[in-house]
């Protein structure tokens, strides 16, 4: 019941957030200037009578709240608008939604998975040979930039070991996919990216999971918890995990806009068919519309991930539901 | 019963400073000083660069045989060659000595993440200072501002920044300034966040109500007091920031947003990446040295904080 | 004589911390009679806690039990295995801590946290374990158990929060009591009441007790006998009535003269000079002449022995026969 009352407080909470995001990404876009100008800029083809018509078409001819105004109403309606290199800019960002969380949600849900119990065994274990090891190799992971790990594993696992394919969502011919099988295919395209994006966020959850976790292990519940005679697996799992769960998640829930904001990079390296590519490519031709429409596409999923970061934080931390 | 005149204990606990104790704490940390190691070899480096480079800047060893620093003698036909002791990690396919352009990106590396983070610190510590020292409706407006700067996706945003840079006046001069900028910019929310909570948390100890009382002005005790005592924090956050930085130069490099006239580690990195089959030790130098100088600055920040904040030591 | 549930001899527990090795405590020996209460009395630091961890055998890390003797019960506890210590833990021996907030998980309920322990000790199902909790907070003399027990410890009170941890501790009506300064945290008028809850419970279910304190005030109205520790070693012990009366040990009349309600009106209040000492290099001979008027060459030069003055009363100080000391109780 409290958490229902929680979820509907949050969520009105992030609507002026939006908004006050919208207007940002819209203003940074028009602090430059005319965006048909920019992005016709040293194009010496293009007469002004047409960039005026290009203006007239997009509605950039209007003044500026009205665009904003304009725009915002049709993004309720999940309208984007159109692209200056014609389409929908909706149909573009939607297609490339869907590769890019797949390829998100997967490597996310891997690097969990293993980096917590590596993170509870670092912790009961500290200063063992195992636990330097994995945490110092956790501390150079996290060092690595992405883009030179996505590299590395193209060369070694794509070109000289030839075990994968070194890019895109799936082989261009149907008598390339593997075994003849589409879903197969894919999934062989997925290997590489995923892995390379499970040990990028793999590395810095493992260290926040042992540091939490020997935070928590050094409070007084937890030796309270011994001194009534329960067993190290209670101890550990039940009082010790989800005390160390609530940096965790907070953390985890940060880190998601953050990896969705370098999905570019990734995206770039294994040639992935995501928004984070379409991105580069659309910036790099000042391609406006698509540009707003990625941005606030990201931010608002990075809210919603906020939004699954709160609740799961108030569903495992009571001070934080009942006040 | 006479008692006794000389005390055989010594009592020198006051004479010791926080930070001199928290020096001796840093210098028995092994991992501390890796860091500290790192990032001051790699500093020498870049403040050497010219004494120690063995060519010129972007200086093409094949088809420019009389570059003016005296090296070794090339050969004419210099690209894409393997690491050798004439180029200690090889030449790239634009024919130049990749240790030479390693130790020219130095510098950048150390520009981006000190610039970044100085801006980014510095507006964290006045925004963390304020909300937390005048709390109410001050602290609600800085504290929802920080939350809509955090929820930004600023590399997207720093990507286009660039973009209209560098399509409005090619060849400017100023792209490594503009990433500088804007990943100060819109990189203090994290920390912002983080000395408000010290804030709050001196805020209340005894001797800062009583200088509250005796009258003291807000900014007096903003900064003779709040400032002093969140100074560990900020020099902490300032480390972890300043590899954060370098990394973001990293990626907006490798997507080709860089600044064309800077040799940074990360262009070095993309444009290695494009010929990688051909020769890849141009792009593993650059990788490495990204990733020790992060990791030197992380392992540094780590050590500082264990040093520096006596809670968390055991 | 007295049957002894307890019989502590030698205990050294050492902390191996990187600034060096901190000999918490060092060389203690002390024994627990059955339905007797023990105050355990020194300054922070002075091994009190580290001692009844390591009855417990939970000295948390980097801690560690060098040597002695832990006999409870006729057996030897430093040799038992660890499962048989975990039964022993919460059954036969409670333990109740300083600073309830702190020993209660945050993230469970009232009813959760008494219930496992239960559940663990007694093989109760989780429904009988749940109503034997809520009867356990009303033996506890907490008013509403049945709103309570659902609870989060944030939602209570210092007090009542200390007194579900008192519960948890004698869920199992164990033999023995270990209670760490458990009035320490809460508020003056608390304090009171939690002492004559536990004195009612020790009765109740025929338990002996050790009360650890830094408050002589509480050790004479509560404790049968009493250990004075210093800098980890024991400086004096015997009945109450002995030591408080007939204090043997310059320590323990520092101790008895700073306690307010003790002293007369015409004796001043003392305060203790100087500090606890470091445990890393403590003091050479008796580690209390740094801060005793009475210290002479001998202090520096001898560590002292624990030495019997009467029957059952013991001191360690090279003048204990020779001094007049003062006692607020006597004179």
């Amino acid at each position: 019941m409290s958490l229902i009352k929680y979820l509907i407080r949050r969520s009105l909470y992030l609507i002026p957030v939006f908004l006050g995001i919208t207007l940002l990404v819209f203003s940074i876009e028009r602090l430059a200037g005319d965006p048909v100008q920019i992005a016709t800029f040293g194009n010496t083809h293009i007469t002004e009578d047409q960039r005026q018509r290009i203006r007239q078409y997009y509605g950039l001819d209007k003044p500026v709240y009205l665009q904003y105004l304009h725009w915002l109403s049709e993004l309720l309606v999940l309208n984007l608008g159109d692209s200056f290199g014609g389409g929908s800019v909706s149909n573009l960002v939607g297609q490339g939604i869907l590769a890019t969380l797949e390829l998100q949600l997967l490597g996310l849900f891997l690097s969990l998975v293993i980096a917590i119990p590596i993170g509870i065994y670092s912790a009961k274990r500290r200063y063992s040979v195992l636990d330097v090891t994995l945490s110092s190799s956790a501390l150079v992971g996290t060092s690595i930039p992405i883009s030179f790990m996505g590299i590395a594993f193209i060369l070694i696992f794509g070109y000289y070991l030839n075990l994968f394919p070194s890019g895109g969502a799936q082989s261009t011919i149907q008598s390339q996919y593997l075994y003849g099988n589409v879903i197969l295919d894919q999934l062989w395209h997925l290997t590489l990216p995923t892995l390379v994006y499970t040990f990028a966020i793999l590395a810095p959850v493992v260290l926040l999971v042992r540091s939490s976790m020997l935070e928590v292990l050094r409070q007084d519940y937890i030796l309270a918890a011994r001194a009534s005679g329960l067993g190290d697996r209670a101890i550990l799992y039940k009082h010790a995990l989800r005390n160390a769960l609530i940096p965790i998640v907070t953390y985890v829930g940060l880190y998601f806009g953050g990896l969705l904001a370098g999905a570019p990079v990734t995206e770039t390296v294994f040639n992935w068919p995501g928004v984070g590519a379409l991105f580069v490519v659309k910036t790099n031709v000042l391609d406006f519309p698509v540009i707003q429409g990625v941005v606030v596409l990201i931010t608002l999923m990075t809210l919603v991930a906020n939004l699954v970061t709160d609740l799961t934080y108030a569903y495992i931390d009571p001070r934080i539901r009942i006040d | 019963m006479a008692s006794l005149s000389s005390r055989p204990r010594k009592r020198r606990v006051s004479g010791v400073s926080q930070w001199e104790l928290a020096w001796r704490r840093l210098k028995m940390n092994k991992a501390a000083l890796a860091g500290l190691v790192i990032v001051g070899v790699i500093g020498v480096m870049a403040l050497l660069d010219q004494l120690i480079a063995l060519y010129p800047p972007n200086c093409n060893v094949g088809t420019t045989p009389n570059c003016p620093n005296p090296g070794p003698k090339p050969d004419v036909w210099a690209i894409g060659i393997p690491p050798s002791w004439s180029f200690p990690f090889g030449t790239n396919l634009a024919g130049q000595d990749v240790y030479s352009q390693i130790v020219y990106g130095a510098r950048a590396a150390f520009l981006v993440g000190i610039g970044a983070t100085a801006i980014a610190l510095a507006i964290a510590t006045l925004i963390g200072l304020v909300a937390g020292y005048f709390g109410g409706w001050v602290d609600n407006v800085l504290m929802r501002l920080t939350e809509v700067v955090l929820v930004l996706p600023f590399f997207l945003i720093l990507l286009v920044f660039l973009r209209i840079l560098f399509t409005l006046s090619p060849g400017a001069s100023g792209g490594l300034l503009v990433i500088i900028l804007v990943i100060g910019a819109f990189s203090w929310p994290g920390p912002a966040r983080i000395i408000r909570g010290e804030v709050l948390r001196v805020r209340e100890f005894e001797y800062v109500a009583a200088s509250r009382q005796i009258g003291a002005s807000g900014f007096r005790i903003l900064f003779r007091h709040l400032f002093p005592n969140t100074l560990h924090i900020i020099i902490v956050l300032s480390t972890l920031q300043i590899a954060g930085s370098i990394l973001t130069e990293a990626a907006v490099s490798f997507l080709g947003f860089g600044d064309p006239n800077s040799i940074t580690w990360g262009r070095q990195l993309a444009d290695a990446s494009e010929a990688v089959k051909q020769a890849w030790w141009a792009g593993l130098a650059p990788g490495i040295f990204i990733t020790l100088l992060v990791m030197g600055f992380n392992l540094l920040g780590n050590g500082l904080r264990d040093a520096l904040d006596p809670r968390l030591r055991e | 004589m007295a049957e002894t549930l307890l019989r502590v001899e030698g205990l050294r527990t050492y902390f191996y911390t990187w600034a060096g090795v901190v000999k918490a405590v060092d060389g203690v020996s002390l024994h627990v009679n059955k339905g007797e209460t023990l105050g355990i009395v020194g300054e922070s630091g002075s091994g009190k806690t580290v001692t009844a961890l390591s009855i417990m055998r939970i000295v948390p890390a980097p801690g560690k039990i060098i040597e002695g003797k832990i006999e409870f019960q006729r057996k030897n506890l430093l040799a038992e295995s660890d499962e048989e210590m975990r039964k022993l833990r919460g059954r036969e021996i409670g333990y109740i801590f300083q600073d309830p907030t702190s020993t209660l998980d945050p993230v469970y309920t009232v009813g959760e946290q008494l219930s496992e322990v239960l559940v663990r000790h007694q093989n109760l199902d989780k429904k009988s374990a749940m109503d034997r909790a809520v009867e356990l907070l009303r033996i506890v003399e907490i008013p509403d158990p049945e709103i309570r027990i659902n609870q989060y410890p944030h939602q209570l009170s210092g007090g009542t929060k200390q007194r579900i941890a008192i519960a948890r501790a004698i869920c199992c009506s164990p033999s023995l009591l270990l209670a760490d300064e458990p009035t320490t945290a809460l508020d003056v008028t608390i304090q009171a009441q939690i002492l004559e809850t536990l004195k009612g419970l020790k009765d109740r279910f025929n338990m002996s007790m050790v009360l650890i304190t830094h408050d002589m005030g509480i050790v004479a109205e509560t404790c049968d006998r009493v250990v004075i520790l210093y800098a980890g070693q024991v400086y004096e012990t015997g009945t109450t009535e002995q030591v408080f009366e007939n204090p043997k040990h310059p320590y323990t009349e520092a101790l008895l003269t700073s306690v307010p309600h003790l002293a007369l009106k015409r004796e001043r209040l003392s305060v203790i000079q100087g500090n606890i000492p470091n445990l890393i290099e403590p003091p050479s001979g008796c580690r209390f002449h740094p801060r005793c008027k009475y210290a002479q060459q001998i202090c520096i030069d001898k560590v002292p022995e624990l030495e019997p003055m009467e029957e059952g009363h013991l001191a360690a100080c090279h003048f204990a026969r020779e001094l007049k000391l003062k006692s607020p109780v006597t004179s």
